[in-house]
């Protein structure tokens, strides 16, 4: 595991797509922090960071963790390259586990450099400790769920574009879940509304945006990282059964 | 040693090998011909662990490679017909690399990869990214990823395709060099590369197993007949006349004008006696042998004849 960690993240360290995602990354950062300061009531100067701007950002994941996931299966089948993996004396376990370190890593690199704008807040003013941490482990949670959605997409298609559109499309699917669940048509059906409730993923940010830490939906979130990445394991097993 | 029992692997409704089973001893260099999409890659993607087979067992060492696949893969060196190497990488960081994932322990690692590097010839190259590199070398990185681990069975899919005639010698002096202390099992469509590096062979054709022998016992079980070549200058009927009266002639064919008047025949005699009446009836008439010869039944005709493949 540590080879194929330490592999993956030297490919994104030493090529530039990390770089320039994490500059689209920021602007769009940028763009969504200054819109909520000039936006705000200036009567009371007071804004929370997690709900109003990490819970926006949230949205673009849509587009930026597909960029980060799609080369993970799709390049090592279009190279030839799943052999030597699946040849040698490692797990599928720990090839997968590996790669989603590694994604997860340079997430959280693009994920820190945002932190300049706290850093930004508390210079002006006072920051709420408990929103902003808690907010970040939300932040931070749903953005492995949708790296491990986006490892499973690429394990279906030797095709990188392919594997980001399928990826864009699950992740606007899980996006588009909380809008839906409460349009009158389905909130009127109780157990369709129950099971989009049940996958509803993004609600259960404003807890943590809301400085509370908690506990429940955080294994919610590691249920479902743990979900993607067990599919995604079967899914590249079953394909070398039924390669033809 | 690697015992193949019964293998099947049905993709869909495509039977791509069927109840393949065969034996390959210690220390052999097995050859496995077949024409492309007979099963050759198949059956070599099961016997290292790709893939996994729909029936049948593999065993390498004793070992069920579907029981205790960690403990066959340790054991086994894999080049598949696609070099699997990373574009965007250096050689030195791709080999480091695979040993890391092989299992080698991190103190062996700089070791094995020096040593597999000059054993393959790419010292010099080892600090070039793997994209610019030629298909040759590349297959080379490929090769030397396989034999890192020190494996005792060392399994080569095409291990020569695409590369030069100076390229493709080097390569198969490797795999002499190489063969003292292992298994291998090799697989070419090229004959001449079989017959001059491996002590058995395994002919298949459609999944099935055509034959199992040595090179040599197989170009000389086919069929006893013998045929000649002759070259002879002077009139073509009358010559063409004269070599189908000598008793023992079964057939003239294959009657090629070279110049004026010079003629190539072939002929096709019942066996090796008649050579020596066909000899002695042209020195006695007025046609000039320029060359006589024997045509070697080769692997090649054995492979066609068996697979019933037309060149």
């Amino acid at each position: 595991m540590r080879y194929i960690f330490k592999k993956e993240l030297q490919s994104f360290f030493f090529s530039p797509l990390i770089y320039v995602l994490s500059a689209i990354f920021l602007f769009i950062f940028a763009q969504t922090f200054i819109n909520v300061i000039t936006t705000t009531d200036s009567s009371i100067n007071e804004f929370t960071y997690a709900y109003h701007i990490l819970y926006q950002n949230m949205f673009y994941f849509i587009f930026l963790i597909p960029a980060l996931t799609m080369k993970t299966f799709a390049e090592e089948r279009r190279g030839g390259t799943e052999v030597l993996l699946l040849s040698s004396p490692i797990s599928l376990f720990s090839v997968v586990v590996g790669k989603f370190l590694a994604v997860a890593v340079a997430f959280l690199f693009m994920t820190a450099l945002s932190l300049i704008f706290p850093v930004i807040i508390a210079s002006n003013g006072v920051i709420v400790w408990s929103g902003l941490i808690c907010g970040y482990i939300g932040f931070i949670a749903w953005g492995l769920c949708l790296i491990a959605v986006g490892m499973l997409m690429s394990s279906f298609t030797e095709n990188q574009v392919i594997a980001v559109v399928l990826g864009e499309a699950c992740m606007l699917g899980l996006y588009l879940v909380d809008v839906f669940k409460e349009n009158a048509l389905i909130s009127n059906i109780t157990p369709l509304y129950n099971l989009l409730n049940a996958i509803s993923a993004q609600e259960r940010f404003f807890n943590f945006a809301l400085g509370w830490f908690s506990l429940s939906d955080l294994v919610f979130y590691i249920t479902f990282m743990c979900a993607a990445l067990g599919f995604t394991i079967i899914s590249i097993d079953q394909r070398r059964r039924c390669r033809g | 040693m690697i015992e193949i029992k019964n293998l099947t692997k049905i993709y869909g409704d495509i039977i791509a090998v069927d109840d393949l089973s065969f034996t390959v001893n210690d220390n052999e260099v097995l050859g496995f011909l077949g024409p492309n999409g007979a099963g050759k890659s198949t059956t070599m993607n099961i016997i290292t662990g790709y893939l996994p087979a729909t029936s049948g067992d593999v065993l390498v060492d004793g070992i069920d490679i579907s029981k205790n696949p960690m403990e066959v893969r340790r054991k086994i060196g894999y080049l598949p017909e696609q070099p699997p190497v990373y574009m965007d990488m250096r050689v030195r960081e791709y080999l480091d690399f695979c040993a890391g994932i092989k299992g080698i322990p991190a103190k062996d690692i700089k070791k094995s990869v020096e040593k597999a590097m000059s054993l393959l010839k790419i010292t010099d190259v080892q600090k070039r990214l793997i994209k610019n590199l030629s298909k040759g070398y590349r297959q080379r990185v490929g090769f030397a990823q396989a034999i890192l681990a020190d494996p005792k069975v060392l399994i080569l899919d095409e291990p020569t395709v695409g590369l030069d005639p100076n390229q493709t010698l080097e390569v198969r002096n490797v795999i002499r060099s190489l063969k003292k202390d292992r298994t291998i099992i090799f697989s070419s469509h090229i004959l001449q590369e079989v017959s001059a590096v491996c002590e058995r062979v395994v002919i298949i054709d459609k999944g099935k197993i055509k034959a199992i022998d040595t090179p040599w016992n197989l170009a000389h079980n086919m069929d006893k007949h013998c045929v000649y070549s002759l070259k002879i200058e002077g009139d073509k009927e009358k010559a063409y006349d004269l070599l189908k009266g000598v008793n023992g002639v079964r057939q003239v064919y294959n009657v090629t004008e070279l110049d004026a008047r010079t003629n190539q025949f072939k002929i096709d005699v019942s066996d090796e006696r008649v050579r020596k009446s066909v000899l002695k009836k042209l020195l006695e008439s007025e046609f000039e042998l320029v060359e006589f010869s024997e045509e070697k039944t080769s692997l090649e005709d054995v492979f066609v004849s068996l697979t019933g493949k037309k060149k």
